[in-house]
């Protein structure tokens, strides 16, 4: 009972990060259809912003975890910046296919470019804690406080997300222009701009990942967002990939999916039955396992 | 599903080429002396990366004793020229920096910090006929191959089977185990460490893995090890895993007995959470090279020196790195040359000398690996002094390879 809760809370912690972080995946690829493989690379943005921005936050005598609004902008610039100088001009002279390579270039530029700044280094660096220790203790195990909230703040970011893009003007651009982009701009929709807010709000959610990551992970490098995002990615395919339910159902699922093989059938075999997995989703449910809900897509 | 493929191909195309460009990027410009009045001597390790606390040591300790060699007039009368290169800890990179190094002219190289890395070059070493001496490589099959190959560490079984000896001076009848099969180090030094528990009639009650090095979350591995009730862990990861991840999360999996790790947990004070329970890295020990509050006098002389140098403790792979420096000093000398690798191989290849070195004083055996001891250190938090300043290290014990029969 102890071993199969323990592994419970600890697929809940992976899973909500994951979550957090398909969240964002899923919200610009159900707009422009893009795989925006920088994403897990702008955690790593967070990351460091958190880094820097932490020791201000306690020295002007403000919770921690208060630095993920610096974070949440400078993510958002850096998503709109990437927008503007990479995918943008790209997406205008060629298909989705060279948008794709361009955001697998954009992650390889940014880890190397964040090595290349000489505050951050190619070398590890270990957060403080983001928060006050603690937890629920059930049957002798722990539940992290810190896994309660990576949660709820995964749900509420979900429901945010879906309000605006069901019920704001905003939102509902968005959703004209994943539609169909050249009746939008006849709607008198501009694309740029709808785009631009995308990877704004896309890219700011990577920082509040990165925030709940970090808090669980004390542990910040140039390439942590490769395989945090490959992971994430793989959720939010699974969940069904432009759905954002989806990408939180996936989340969980692969968290859970990562512990208990870890815990039942042998630790070093969980990255081989994650991704069995997601083969073995995408043969029965091609299109995730939220796919048929078409009418729900964003 | 072409796309994908083709994606996939072109990211690891611009991955190497990245890589390729780090190689020739790392290395230090060469002085003008080909062939010249200096001695080139070259050392490749992870200065930068997850492992390049390793690798800053091993400079920093090569570059105080180069300088000490050459106030002293240097090697049979010739100044030393150390030439640098990182590898990050990776067995490609490794590879290019030897290779870059080979096409200078150098005959003489000192690295790499870890086993995964070494083992790329070792071979590499005995084609070019290159002298190889490793700081810190401690997988056993280093130096059983290749003829030029040494190293100033001991091995993993020599190691593991410290380990297992410290062990059973506890008393300590049950133990566990936790390893990255996919790794060298890790599964080498555990399996050792597991032969010898069995033959010093200890219980293995517990195995468990995870899938890389650097893997993030070692809760359900304690998880099962409480289960299993037993009473020390022996989990083989380096000090950025230990520090962070592995220690709070066992502590929280509600495993108090002993945690016991190897010289990868050198440095792991360093990567500590601030705000992290400190107490939780009581009852943690790692076996080591040496310690370095030794009050003898080589260690002490040497800690002294390091610390009115860069201001800190030397991390075991500086004294090691020193020691390559020492033994390829003494080699070279009683070769008589420095121009004749050959003749200075087949001098580190004799078994009857004795090195005096930081890390103790030993003899190579047949394969080119110390015979010594290692220390057994753990850390200590004082709860007066309270905050990341309460952590510590203190020696625990000595053990010598006598002591092991």
């Amino acid at each position: 009972m102890g071993v199969f809760l323990q592994t419970l809370f600890v697929g809940l912690r992976l899973g909500s990060v994951y979550a957090l972080i398909a969240l964002g995946y899923t919200m610009v690829y159900g707009i422009i259809r893009l795989i925006n493989f920088a994403h897990g690379d702008f955690i790593m943005v967070g990351g460091y912003t958190l880094i820097f921005t932490v020791p201000l936050m306690t020295a002007a005598g403000l919770p921690a975890w208060l630095a993920v609004v610096i974070a949440i902008a400078v993510c958002a610039l850096v998503g709109v910046g990437v927008e503007l100088v990479a995918y943008r001009p790209v997406r205008r002279k060629g298909t989705g296919m060279t948008a794709l390579i361009t955001a697998v270039a954009m992650s390889l530029f940014l880890e190397n470019l964040a090595q290349a700044i000489p505050a951050i280094g190619p070398n590890p660096i270990i957060a403080s804690q983001l928060f006050a220790p603690g937890g629920f203790r059930v049957a002798g195990v722990t539940l992290d406080f810190v896994t309660i909230y990576t949660i709820a703040v995964s749900a509420a970011v979900m429901l945010l997300l879906y309000v605006f893009t069901q019920k704001t003007r905003m939102g509902r651009a968005m959703r004209c222009v994943s539609e169909d982009k050249s009746a939008a701009v006849l709607m008198g929709i501009s694309v740029n701009r709808t785009v631009l807010t995308t990877f704004a709000v896309g890219s700011g959610l990577s920082a509040v990942a990165a925030l709940m990551y970090v808090a669980q992970y004390p542990k910040v490098y140039t390439t942590m967002g490769s395989l945090l995002g490959l992971k994430a990615f793989v959720a939010a395919v699974a969940g069904g990939i432009g759905l954002i339910p989806g990408a939180m159902l996936g989340g969980l699922v692969i968290g859970l999916v990562e512990s208990f093989t870890t815990s039942y059938i042998s630790s070093s075999l969980t990255d081989a039955v994650v991704f069995l997995i997601l083969i073995a989703v995408l043969l029965i449910k091609p299109a995730g396992i939220l796919g048929k809900n078409v009418g729900e897509k964003v | 599903m072409k796309k994908k493929l083709l994606a996939i191909l072109l990211a690891l195309s611009m991955t190497l080429a990245l890589a390729a460009c780090g190689g020739g990027g790392g290395e230090e410009p060469s002085g003008e002396a080909a062939g010249g009045d200096t001695i080139k001597i070259g050392l490749i390790g992870p200065v930068t990366g997850n492992n390049a606390s390793f690798g800053n040591a091993m400079v920093e300790g090569a570059r105080m004793t180069v300088a000490e060699i050459n106030a002293a007039g240097g090697i049979l009368g010739r100044q030393i020229e150390l030439l640098e290169a990182d590898d990050r800890g990776d067995a490609t990179e490794c590879m290019n920096a030897f290779n870059n190094m080979v096409a200078e002219g150098v005959q003489y190289i000192i690295g790499s910090a870890t086993s995964g890395a070494t083992a790329a070059i070792t071979g590499m070493a005995n084609e070019e006929g290159v002298v190889l001496i490793s700081p810190s490589a401690t997988a056993d099959d280093i130096t059983t191959e290749d003829d030029y190959v040494f190293r100033s560490c001991f091995k993993d079984s020599l190691q593991g089977d410290i380990a297992a000896a410290w062990v059973q001076q506890q008393g300590i009848t049950k133990v566990g185990t936790i390893m990255c099969s996919a790794d060298n180090y890790s599964s080498g030094l555990v399996n050792s460490f597991t032969a010898a528990c069995e033959a010093r009639g200890i219980e293995v009650a517990a195995d468990e893995s995870t899938a890389t090095m650097d893997a993030q979350d070692f809760t359900n591995q304690f998880t099962s090890m409480v289960n299993a009730g037993v009473e020390l862990v022996y989990a083989i990861y380096y000090y950025d895993a230990v520090g962070a991840f592995l220690v709070p999360q066992a502590r929280a999996a509600g495993f108090d007995g002993i945690i016991m790790g190897a010289d990868g947990f050198d440095g792991t004070l360093d990567y500590i959470s601030e705000g992290t329970d400190y107490s939780v890295f009581n009852d943690v020990v790692y076996t080591n090279h040496y310690d370095a509050t030794d009050s003898s006098p080589v260690v002490a002389e040497y800690v002294e020196a390091y610390q009115a140098e860069y201001g800190t403790q030397p991390l075991c792979f500086a004294a090691l790195a020193s020691d390559c420096l020492m033994m390829l000093q003494k080699a070279m000398e009683a070769a008589g040359t420095a121009d004749d690798p050959a003749a200075v191989r087949d001098a580190l290849a004799d078994t009857s000398v004795t090195y005096e070195g930081v890390t103790g004083t030993f003899n190579l055996d047949e394969s080119g690996t110390p015979v010594k001891g290692a220390a057994v250190i753990e850390f200590t938090y004082d709860e007066s002094v309270g905050g990341v300043e309460g952590l510590g290290t203190q020696l625990v014990t000595t053990i010598s390879a006598d002591d092991l029969a």
